[in-house]
Formats: C-alpha cells, structure tokens, sequence
C-alpha cells in the first residue's frame, strides 16, 4: 500500500478526525465540569481530581469512582470501575483490524486515547471512508482533541466548580452526546433490534453488583442484533 | 489509598483498551466477527443512553415526574431529522431547562 495523492495526508486525517469530534465537546466539557466538582465533593484532593482525568481517563467510570469512593471499600471501586470499562476491549477489537500492523509506539498511546467518543467518530471514518495508509491520524485526532477537552474542563470544574448551580443538570450532556452519535448509526433493522435489547438489559440489569449492566447490556445487544441479522439473511430480507 | 485504586483502575482501563491491538490477539478474526462488531457502538453507547435517563437518584426507574425523559425524546427526533450533534444536544439541554423551568 503506497500512499499516491489521492490518499488524504498524515494532516488531512489529523485534521478530519479534530473536526469530527469538535461538536461532541458540547457533551464533553459539561460532563467533565461534573466531574471536576463531584471529585472534590467525594473529599480528593484537587490534584487527585485532576490526575485521574489523565490516570483514568474514561469519564462515566471516573464519576463512578469518586461516588462509591469512601462508602465501598477500594476493591469493589476497583472492581465497579474495570467492569464499566469493560465495554472498552469491544471497541479495541473493532479498531483493530485498522491498527494491528502499527508499531507498538503507535498502538500503545492510540489504545490510550481510545473513548467512547473517539471511537464512535473514528469507526465511522475507518468503515465508511476509503482506507488510507494514514487513517490511524484520525483516531490521533479525535483522541487528542477529546483527551485536551477532559483535562481543561476537569480543571475548570475543580477551580470553579462551585458556582455551577445544580439546577443546570449537566451532567445530562452525556446521555445527550450518545444520542447524537448513536441515532444517525442506526440504520438495518438488526441495528433497532441490537439498541432495544440493550437498553432492556441495561434497565432491568440495574441492581446487578458492580455496575455489570453496562458489559451485559453492550454484548446481549451485539448478541441479538448479529442474531437477527443472519436470520434476516437466511430468509433473505436483510 | 485512592491512589492505588486509581492507578488500579488507569492500568485496567489501559489494558481492556490495548487488548485486541496487542501482539497476543489472534492476528485474524473469523469471518463473522465483522458482522458482530458491526453492533458495538449501537449496543454499547445505547446502554449508557437508557439508565441516564430513566435511572433516578434511588436507583428506581422514573417514567413520570422525570423532565430528561421527554428532552432525551425530543433530542432523538432532532437527532433522526438534522443528523446534528451541535443540534442534538443543544435541543436536549433547552427542553431539560424549560422542562425544569415550567414544570417540574
């Protein structure tokens, strides 16, 4: 695979993959004001608060972490964060087959950078755009865009997080950006099949023990919608 | 303490992000997992949409009484129509607001 010019450059792709995600951060930076504010409410400290942006680095579970934090012991934190996070290896295994022959200086900071909404733009690029010797660029740029997002907002939350009134329900920005990335993906009918048996699952999958919802929810949806999609085959109306 | 279970956590959230990119994962997949992943981010992302909405702050599930539930509803048809994420969460946000606002 030569790169001619009719591939988009290491640039193009950078570029792409940050103007992709630019309108996600409207989600982005609320969620991370929250969680800037909810680290000091569980009694970190500001540095803790802001290292974990980076340490962790996957917003939903960090404000899972600060929340069980002092009324569980550390192992269950432990275990409720990793089984949050979880759904992340379904994303690396989609990505893969993209970056598997990247050097490891290249696969161990991509993995890094490798969120829910640097995936959901980037699988978008890497499935439905011409494949590009380049293409990793992308997931390089919607990564860092969101990556210097969470740190900033962090900070802002940590600093001035008080006097962001409650009543603003921020934290509602989040639910609001998988919307937005969820709603223009769905597109076969195994695909409405796959959404409405994952949200079942994850409503009525609530009391399950360390938030183990979210991983059984995520794979009985893959699971119904690969279903339906090869009985939709065999019948031949996919 | 919280450093540890941080830095536990940073390493785990590292390694179920590297896992598949690692050179232990099996360097082709089967056929069919294409059609399989093909799912993951309708699946995943949908599992995090549902209980932010409809999960409130006891654990229980809110029908009614609950303002994020007509602004998630309304954010889904502005997402079906404008295909927007500016437009997506900005309708959500405004309804949650006016909803708040006027009624609850």
């Amino acid at each position: 695979m030569s790169p001619t010019p009719s591939h988009p450059s290491r640039q193009q792709e950078f570029w792409s993959g940050v103007r992709q995600e630019l309108p996600l951060q409207l989600g982005v930076a609320p969620f991370g004001l929250v969680f800037g504010v909810l680290g000091l409410a569980a009694g970190l400290t500001p540095l803790q608060t802001i290292l974990m942006s980076s340490i962790v680095f996957g917003g939903a579970s960090q404000v899972v972490l600060v929340q069980l934090w002092g009324s569980v012991p550390g192992p269950v934190v432990g275990a409720s964060v990793s089984m949050i996070n979880l759904r992340h290896a379904l994303y690396s295994a989609s990505v893969a087959p993209y970056l598997r022959a990247l050097p490891l200086r290249w696969r161990l900071p991509l993995a890094y950078l490798l969120t829910d909404e640097a995936y959901a733009v980037t699988i978008n690029r890497l499935r439905n755009e011409t494949p590009g010797p380049f293409q990793h660029y992308h997931l390089l740029g919607t990564g860092t865009l969101l990556w210097v997002c969470w740190q900033i907002t962090t900070i802002t939350g940590v600093v001035f997080g008080a006097t962001i009134p409650p009543e603003w329900s921020l934290e509602f920005a989040i639910p609001l950006t998988f919307i937005a990335v969820v709603v223009p993906i769905l597109k076969r009918r195994a695909d409405f099949i796959a959404c409405g048996t994952a949200a079942v699952i994850s409503v009525i999958g609530q009391p399950l023990p360390w938030n183990s919802w979210i991983i059984l929810a995520g794979m009985g949806g893959i699971l119904a919608g690969w279903l339906s999609l090869r009985i939709m085959a065999g019948r031949g109306d996919a | 303490m919280i450093w540890w279970v941080m830095i536990f956590c940073g390493v785990v959230t590292f390694f179920t992000r590297f896992v598949m990119f690692s050179d232990m994962a099996p360097k082709k997949l089967p056929d069919w997992s294409e059609d399989v992943l093909s799912f993951v981010p309708v699946a995943v992302l949908t599992a995090i949409i549902v209980p932010s909405v409809l999960i409130g702050a006891d654990n229980a599930v809110e029908i009614t009484d609950n303002a994020r539930l007509p602004a998630a509803i309304l954010a889904v048809l502005v997402a079906w129509l404008t295909r927007s994420v500016l437009a997506t969460i900005g309708s959500g946000l405004a309804a949650l607001w006016c909803l708040n606002w006027l009624i609850f």
